[in-house]
């Protein structure tokens, strides 16, 4: 069996190296800015290179509103998209991404086959896991010259800790850490937020801070509204505040404590207008090699395990990635595992509920 | 067995029975859970299905469809109920240490049921007993030592709380304080290795998580000891009042007019129709028990409500044949009471409080207490799931009150009550209820002079000469007893003239005391009160007919057997 697969690997890398003459565009939507720029040195242009074939890339905020009307009206722009696994299963379950068969991805280098090399729950129907990211707590270590924040409680602790605050202007997150600071247990937090109790207490939790809150949408603004000043702590992902902190010399502490790990998927739309392409793009982009490549570019960490073994440095740094990846042993203690599924068949509720919320005065 | 061989052998059977009875309480949570999220009892997969009618329908219909089958299943069991801890004690208490299998069995099976589709009842409950079967299967295997059965079903209840709660000492003492109720280098040494071996199991096997998990918190004013007591004063009447509640269903389930199968089906149905209204109520509630111990979970008045549903409904699930404990729920009410205490010290107070999470824990324990009758246990449970004395401290100020209150005004706990009525009184210790399970049957004896109503007087006194005896039994045709003749009788008819030609029967005395077959040790020892003779006559009670005399001397080497039996297990002898 695994020598069979491996074969195949062979083979189809002997097909992958001799570049054909190819005029296909492949058009991928992904996040932009540190991120985009690191899956653009591991994926994007060492596949350009092998295959010739040349890729456009779109930039979204999340979601499959867009996805759903290109499906729906029939006029499918997009080969890829980028989707964080909730929007992945609810995408797929909606019928918008074809299915994707995960034994022709490739084993690892030594041969462990896909499915035993990726991590539990990073391949769903529909889609293939490349990183895992966090959404963190992170401030700018020169606004408290005192004492520290130390812990998802201090976001809600203006007295202590005064000054404007950036969040996502999304229920993800937020939700989460208005329980944790209650002092609930992290098993018990999806459970407690199905409770109209529990939704009414985040909500209240949050009521304390809402004027001191500046909402960001674009992944990219969380560090530059801590390094512009505007904000003294803000949410974000984690990738993003490792990225400016070395590139703008800046003092961004990151709190580890009730990170909320996430990870992102390739998904393929339904009507996608090259979908062997994208297979192949997937089947390239997720390999132990590419996804290793990744780590040495932006601080995610990858989702398969041989990958994760071959993480070493941030290439441009210099500096030891790995106590900067949200897998990173001591992280993991205090960690938010995202609840996919629940947010898969939830999420339009809860934002519903929490577009009322912004509403309320 | 030499000293060596019977340490091994103690430890051996202790751990097995240890990690057996863990693996059933992982086993039994798991699937519950599964069949909660399946069910769509619990919330998350509640909030995940959706709102609208086909939930509502599904609301309803599950806890009343599960009754449904735990009610026929009770038609299979012997005791026509489902078993529960009351049986684990009994057993340990008349040191039979025996629990029938397949009862046993069914009532773990219909737990399961019952917790799975949302019953309001408690888990803990079933854990121990199903604890206590193993250990109590693996004892009743012929192995040369004494009551191993006993050692066996403290084992396995030990095993069983240690696992649930991350908390084996509490374990350990819960299996002497609520099961064996006495002290024994015997039982402690291997109830402590089964309670280590199921922690053991439950953190670094299976890596579960402690069922209740409660945050340090610390005392912020010492006069708040005060409240502390009214806790457990006000906990214990809760407690009373949820017991009887469930007394109460129990009873009145007896007299509808319905057939007893259907009795869980209807209590599902209801429990579903307030679960429209009141959704937080169904299943054990670890979201309701959660929310306690968060400041501001709760408008004021919708503790008043929750506290009096949970006491209702589980009262109606117990009472009307679902299976399950009233440890969850006496903790969950406990919770809730404690939290609500917490805000009405709010209203007089104007100096800060401490945590509302200490009032429910305080709440929790003064409520739970009285109801297991396990002051150590709850105390413990407490201070290992958080390691604070300041915590510790405040339950046990509670759970003292709680107790005293409880005890003076209904009794030990719940299981005693209910095994009185079942005709077990346990109030006056271990050695009354094993004289009263020891039958006077085995010490009947068939030495005695026996004779027929029309045999005359003279042949009466011909055989007690020819037998050396003072008294003699007459039994009418069909061996039905008619009265005794005494030599002193004879005497007195010898003095009176020739009397000796009279048939027994007009001369016998029925006398005052005479024993049947179902009498215990413990009666006919307080019987005998007064009593003069040689020996008592023993009628079958079915029939009346005489079924042998018992002799004083074998009654008090009776008792004497019983009390020796009882102080060789406490002191290690055998």
């Amino acid at each position: 069996m695994r020598r069979a697969s491996q074969t195949t690997y062979a083979l189809l890398a002997y097909l992958v190296l001799i570049p054909p003459a190819d005029a296909t565009t492949l058009t991928i939507v992904s996040w932009g800015g540190a991120y985009e720029a690191s899956q653009n040195e591991a994926y994007f242009k060492p596949f350009t290179s092998k295959t010739g074939t040349s890729i456009k890339t779109l930039t979204y905020n999340g979601g499959i509103d867009q996805l759903r009307k290109q499906v729906e009206s029939n006029n499918v722009e997009w080969d890829l998209i980028d989707l964080v696994v909730a929007d992945n299963i609810e995408a797929c379950e909606s019928g918008l991404l074809q299915a994707i068969d995960h034994t022709l991805l490739p084993p690892s280098p030594d041969g462990i086959p896909a499915s035993e090399d990726f991590l539990p729950d990073t391949l769903t129907p529909c889609g293939v896991g490349q990183v895992v990211s966090a959404t963190v707590l992170a401030f700018n270590d020169a606004a408290f010259p005192g004492t520290k924040p130390s812990s998802i409680r201090d976001l809600f602790n203006t007295q202590q800790f005064p000054g404007k605050r950036g969040l996502q202007k999304k229920p993800i997150a937020v939700l989460e850490w208005a329980l944790l600071s209650y002092g609930v247990p992290i098993k018990d937090i999806y459970a407690l937020l199905s409770t109209e109790r529990g939704l009414r207490l985040a909500f209240a939790k949050l009521d304390q801070i809402k004027p001191h809150i500046i909402w960001w949408e674009n992944g990219d603004e969380p560090a530059q509204l801590l390094a512009d000043k505007k904000v003294v702590m803000s949410s974000g992902y984690n990738g993003r505040f490792f990225s400016t902190a070395i590139n703008q010399q800046l003092p961004i502490e990151i709190i580890w404590q009730g990170q909320l790990l996430n990870y992102s998927t390739w998904g393929i739309p339904v009507g996608a207008p090259n979908p062997l392409k994208a297979k192949e793009f997937i089947h390239f982009a997720t390999d132990t090699q590419r996804l290793a490549d990744q780590a040495s570019h932006i601080a995610y960490g990858p989702v398969r395990r041989s990958s994760a073994r071959q993480v070493r440095k941030h290439l441009a740094s210099g500096t030891d990635i790995r106590p900067h990846l949200p897998t990173y042993e001591p992280h993991l203690k205090y960690a938010i595992k995202k609840d996919h599924q629940w947010y898969a068949r939830t999420q339009s509720r809860i934002n519903n509920r929490f577009t009322q919320w912004l509403a309320e005065p | 067995m030499n000293l060596f061989t019977r340490l091994t052998f103690l430890a051996v059977f202790a751990a097995v029975t240890g990690a057996l009875a863990s693996l059933a309480a992982i086993g039994f949570i798991s699937l519950v859970g599964y069949l909660n999220n399946l069910l769509l009892i619990s919330s998350r997969s509640r909030l995940m299905f959706g709102d609208g009618i086909l939930l509502s329908v599904v609301t309803v219909a599950v806890p009343a469809l599960g009754g449904l089958f735990v009610g026929l299943l009770w038609t299979q069991v012997k005791e026509q109920r489902p078993l529960g801890p009351a049986d684990a004690i009994l057993s340990a208490q008349t040191m039979s240490g025996k629990l029938p299998v397949k009862s046993t069995l069914l009532a773990s099976i219909g737990s399961v049921v019952s917790l799975g589709c949302g019953a309001s009842v408690g888990q803990y409950g079933p854990l121990v007993l199903m604890g206590s079967a193993i250990g109590s299967l693996l004892g009743s295997h012929k192995t040369g030592a004494k009551n191993m059965g006993v050692v066996g079903i403290g084992c396995g209840a030990a095993a069983a709380i240690a696992t649930a709660f991350n908390a084996p000492i509490a374990g350990l003492v819960f299996a002497h304080e609520v099961i064996l109720r006495h002290y024994s280098i015997r039982a402690f040494a291997p109830v402590t290795v089964a309670a280590t071996v199921g922690y053991v199991m439950a953190n670094f096997v299976f890596h579960q998580q402690p069922l209740f998990h409660i945050n340090p918190v610390a005392l912020q004013h010492p006069l708040e000891y005060l409240g502390f007591v009214v806790i457990g004063v006000t906990g214990a009447l809760i407690a009373i009042a949820f017991m009887n509640a469930v007394l109460f269903s129990a009873k009145t389930a007896t007299k509808l007019p319905i057939p007893a199968y259907c009795r869980p089906m209807l209590a599902g149905a209801i429990l579903g129709l307030v679960a429209l209204w009141q959704p937080e109520i169904l299943g054990i509630g670890s979201e309701l028990l959660r929310f306690s111990t968060i400041e501001g979970a709760f408008v004021s008045y919708e503790l008043t409500i929750l506290i009096t549903l949970k006491i209702l409904l589980t009262a109606l699930c117990i009472g009307f044949g679902f299976a399950g404990g009233v440890f969850s729920p006496a903790l969950l009410i406990g919770a809730m009471f404690g939290a609500f205490f917490g805000g009405v010290l709010d209203l007089f107070l104007d100096a800060s409080r401490s945590a509302i999470s200490l009032y429910a824990v305080c709440g929790m324990v003064a409520v739970t207490s009285p109801v297991i009758g396990a002051p150590l246990t709850t105390i413990l449970i407490v201070f290992e799931l958080t390691r604070n004395y300041d915590l510790a401290l405040a339950c046990m100020v509670s759970v003292v009150f709680a107790n005293l209150v409880g005890y003076r005004l209904f009794g030990r706990s719940l299981f005693d009550v209910q095994l009185a009525a079942r005709g077990t009184d346990l109030s006056m210790g271990r050695d009354k209820a094993i004289l009263d399970h020891i039958s006077l049957t085995q010490y009947v004896s068939q030495t005695y002079s026996r004779l027929n109503a029309k045999d005359t007087v003279q042949a009466v006194m011909n055989e007690l000469v020819a037998s050396d005896r003072t008294e003699a039994y007459i039994v009418g045709e069909n061996g039905e007893y008619i009265g005794t003749i005494t030599s002193i009788d004879i005497i007195k008819l010898t003095h009176l003239g020739s009397l000796q030609n009279l048939p027994a029967s007009d001369v016998a005395r029925h006398e005052a005391l005479v024993m049947d077959t179902n009498t215990s040790i413990w009666q006919a020892m307080h019987q005998l009160e007064g009593f003069s003779g040689e020996s008592i006559p023993v009628i079958d009670r079915a029939n009346y007919k005489l079924a042998g005399v018992v002799y004083e001397a074998a009654l008090v080497k009776a008792y004497l057997d019983a009390e020796q039996s009882v102080r060789e297990e406490e002191h290690a002898t055998s």
